[in-house]
C-alpha cells in the first residue's frame, strides 16, 4: 500500500513540475474550437443531410408543369393526400410507374385530392407496386378520406398487393384517373 | 370540270358527316339512372378499385361483374342479394346515389342479362335492403345463387 502511495505521489509531483496551469486552458480552448468546427467536416454533413424536401435524402422531382406543382419525393405533394406507404418516386419508379422488377397491383385504393393549381378535386388511384420487399424510402401516411377497417373497401391499411401475382408490398404510386364532378346528384 | 365536281361532292359529304356527328342524339339514360356521369364517378370512387375499370374482376380477389351481374336478377333472392352484398350495402353513399349507381352498373356491365320486365331499384328499396347487409356468408350466398342461374 505504501508503494502505491509513493507511486501516486511521484506521478502527481511529476505532473505538477512538468505542466503549467495555462496549459490546461490551452487544452480546453483547443477542445472547444474543435467541437465547434466538427459540423463543418463532410462526415457530419452527410450524417445530418436535409434536402429541400424536408428530411428526405432524395433530390426533388417535379413535373415542370405549373398545372401539377410540387416535389414528388415529398409527402406534401398534392396527389399524396390519402397515401399510406413508400413513394415509388423515391424507389426507382415514378408517381405513376413502378420500379423495375415490380408489378403494379390491378386493385387499388382510390380517393380524391385537391390540386392547388386549379383547386379542383382529382380522382387519384394509389396503385401499389408488388413483388419485391419494402422499398423503405420516403414513408408517407396522410390518409385523408380513410375509413376504419369495418369499411374494407374504403380502408387503406389493407395490403392492396393481394390482387397482384405476389402479395409482397414494395411502394405506392398516385395516378390521376379522372376529375371529380363539381355538381353532385 | 368533272374533277371539280367530284371535289365538291367529297367536300359536301365531309360537311354532312361533320354536321351529323354533333346532331346525333345523346344516348338516353337507362331506366332508373338519373345521372349517368354521377354514377360513373361513384363507380370509379367506390367500386373500381376492386372490380376494375371494366368490371372484369378476377377469380381470387373480387368476382367479375361484367357479363354476370344482371344474371342475379333472374334467380329468387338475387335482387335482394345485389342490395345486401357488403360492397353495395356499406358504401358511404345515400340511397338516392346508390340506386343511381346500382341501376347504372347493371346496364353498363351486363345489359344483355337485364330481364325484359326489370323494374329499376328505387332509393327506398335499396334503403330497406342495405339496412340488413350480408356479412360473413356472402361467399356461400353468392355461390348458391350462381348455381341457380338459368342455363345459357
Amino acid at each position: 500500500m505504501a508503494s502505491f502511495d509513493r507511486l501516486i505521489e511521484k506521478l502527481t509531483r511529476n505532473t505538477a513540475r512538468s505542466t503549467s496551469r495555462r496549459s490546461l486552458l490551452a487544452l480546453l480552448g483547443a477542445g472547444m474550437t474543435g467541437a465547434a468546427a466538427f459540423p463543418v467536416l463532410p462526415v457530419a454533413r452527410a450524417a445530418s443531410h436535409t434536402g429541400a424536401s424536408g428530411g428526405s435524402a432524395h433530390a426533388p422531382v417535379s413535373s415542370g408543369n405549373i398545372q401539377d406543382p410540387g416535389d414528388r419525393t415529398s409527402c406534401d405533394y398534392w396527389r399524396y393526400c390519402a397515401i399510406d406507404g413508400f413513394l415509388c418516386t423515391c424507389c426507382g419508379g415514378s408517381v405513376s410507374s413502378c420500379p423495375p422488377g415490380t408489378e403494379m397491383s390491378p386493385i387499388t385504393w382510390i380517393g380524391t385530392c385537391t390540386n392547388p393549381a386549379d383547386n379542383r378535386a382529382y380522382i387519384i388511384s394509389y396503385n401499389d407496386c408488388c413483388g419485391t420487399s419494402s422499398c423503405g424510402q420516403c414513408l408517407c401516411n396522410r390518409n385523408e378520406g380513410d375509413r376504419p377497417q369495418v369499411r374494407p373497401q374504403s380502408n387503406n391499411d389493407y395490403n392492396w398487393c393481394l390482387g397482384a401475382s405476389s402479395s409482397v408490398y414494395n411502394c405506392s404510386t398516385a395516378v390521376i384517373v379522372g376529375v371529380a364532378l363539381d355538381k353532385k346528384l | 370540270m368533272r374533277a371539280g365536281l367530284a371535289l365538291l361532292l367529297v367536300g359536301a359529304m365531309g360537311l354532312a358527316a361533320l354536321a351529323a356527328s354533333p346532331a346525333a342524339p345523346a344516348p338516353a339514360n337507362p331506366p332508373g339512372v338519373v345521372d349517368a356521369r354521377q354514377a360513373h364517378e361513384d363507380y370509379v370512387l367506390k367500386c373500381q378499385g376492386c372490380h376494375r375499370p371494366d368490371g372484369s374482376g378476377d377469380d381470387h380477389s373480387n368476382p367479375a361483374m361484367r357479363g354476370v351481374v344482371a344474371r342475379f336478377l333472374a334467380v329468387p333472392g338475387g335482387r335482394e342479394f345485389l342490395g345486401r352484398v357488403p360492397g353495395v350495402a356499406t358504401t358511404n353513399l345515400d340511397d338516392r346515389r346508390l340506386a343511381n349507381l346500382v341501376n347504372w352498373t347493371l346496364y353498363r356491365f351486363d345489359p344483355a342479362h337485364v330481364p325484359a320486365g326489370f323494374v329499376p331499384y328505387t332509393p327506398e328499396e335499396l334503403g330497406r335492403l342495405r339496412a340488413n347487409p350480408i356479412r360473413l356468408d356472402r361467399v356461400e350466398t353468392r355461390a348458391r345463387l350462381v348455381a341457380a342461374f338459368p342455363q345459357e
